[in-house]
């Protein structure tokens, strides 16, 4: 079972992608489960990716990354102990800090064998600039950036040929191991390159 | 539901960040077409928005909605920019009652004034489209 996380801040474009990602995956022949945190008293995207014929493990009650850490390793383990899917898609909430995730679920993973795919994290690019304009927001969308194995730049079809240079460049500065994908998951754009990705990176547990 | 605001601080880079939600079941004695509940969805992303930009938040986090009845859904959403609403999902056919998830997160606003911005928008739009809030589901 390979764990594989879609992050990044609010109205980036997780929900979209996950929902692209698990049916290109299924329709590769892997079977695919989607846990998906959101933040607010009451979820609203699982409901959603479950219209789309996916499975999902709604989890609510706060943020993984923190406040219900537990929550999201009881649910990998049921997983992992149940149907077993080849990929557990992980969408947490837009304010969580992937590198928390990953390191609640290095401290169990002895127990189970699951591999860590890549973590990727959506930079809505058209907001960047305003979303990096805010000292508090800033250092979120930051720490998100540091922890990836994959930027998608999101929502390339929206966004100028310099606001996507200037996007590269922040990136690079922040976390220059990340590999970078233009996304547009509405144009179809960097999908295959991140199913791809997600079938065939393993990145240390 | 007892505390409608559900971001407990114990990451600081949260700080900040406000979320309230709504979940409640609406009707009408005279049925909602489909395209009346699509025009519902989306003045109300505009109005909760515009809404909240007028009381000073910095950023709009996001502003959705799930509106789910016997034979259809429908998911909106906005981040607040001009024009940017969505709204997705499948027609079904007409209905008396459906139920309604409203989920707002915004960067640089208080609690109570997110609360004030979702609640009213809501109401006003409930009483331009004659609905009555019956009970929370939740």
């Amino acid at each position: 079972m390979k764990l594989v996380q879609v992050a990044g801040w609010l109205g980036s474009g997780k929900t979209t992608l996950v929902i692209a990602l698990g049916k290109g995956l299924s329709k590769n022949g892997k079977t695919v489960a989607i846990v998906v945190n959101e933040i607010g008293a009451i979820p609203v995207d699982g409901k959603v990716v479950e219209e789309y014929g996916l499975t999902v493990n709604d989890i609510g009650g706060g943020c993984i990354c923190c406040q219900v850490s537990g929550n999201m390793f009881r649910t990998i383990k049921a997983l992992y102990e149940g149907p077993r899917p080849d990929i557990v898609i992980i969408e947490p909430t837009g304010l969580a800090v992937p590198g928390s995730i990953r390191e609640t679920i290095r401290a169990g993973a002895h127990e189970m064998d699951i591999s860590m795919g890549p973590t990727i994290v959506l930079i809505d690019i058209p907001r960047a600039e305003k979303l990096l304009g805010y000292e508090g927001l800033k250092r979120l969308v930051t720490a998100q950036m540091v922890d990836a194995d994959i930027i998608a730049l999101s929502k390339v079809d929206m966004a100028t040929e310099g606001e996507l240079l200037e996007a590269r460049g922040a990136v690079c500065v922040v976390n220059p191991r990340a590999e970078i994908i233009h996304l547009s998951t509405s144009k179809g754009e960097g999908v295959a390159a991140l199913i791809q990705a997600v079938t065939e990176t393993r990145v240390e547990a | 539901m007892s505390n409608p605001f559900k971001i407990i601080k114990t990451n600081p880079l949260h700080e900040d960040i406000k979320a309230y939600a709504v979940a409640c079941r609406l009707s009408r004695e005279e049925k909602v077409s489909s395209g009346e509940l699509r025009d519902f969805a989306e003045e109300l992303m505009d109005a909760i928005s515009a809404s909240c930009v007028r009381q000073g938040a910095k950023v709009l986090g996001h502003i959705k909605a799930y509106l789910v009845y016997e034979t259809g859904f429908l998911h909106a959403h906005t981040l607040g920019e001009p024009g940017d609403v969505t709204v997705d999902g499948r027609d079904g056919d007409p209905v008396n009652h459906f139920k309604l998830v409203i989920n707002s997160v915004v960067y640089g606003l208080s609690e109570e004034a997110l609360k004030e911005a979702t609640e009213s928008a809501l109401k006003n739009l409930r009483s331009k489209f004659g609905f009555l809030r019956e009970s929370s589901f939740i």
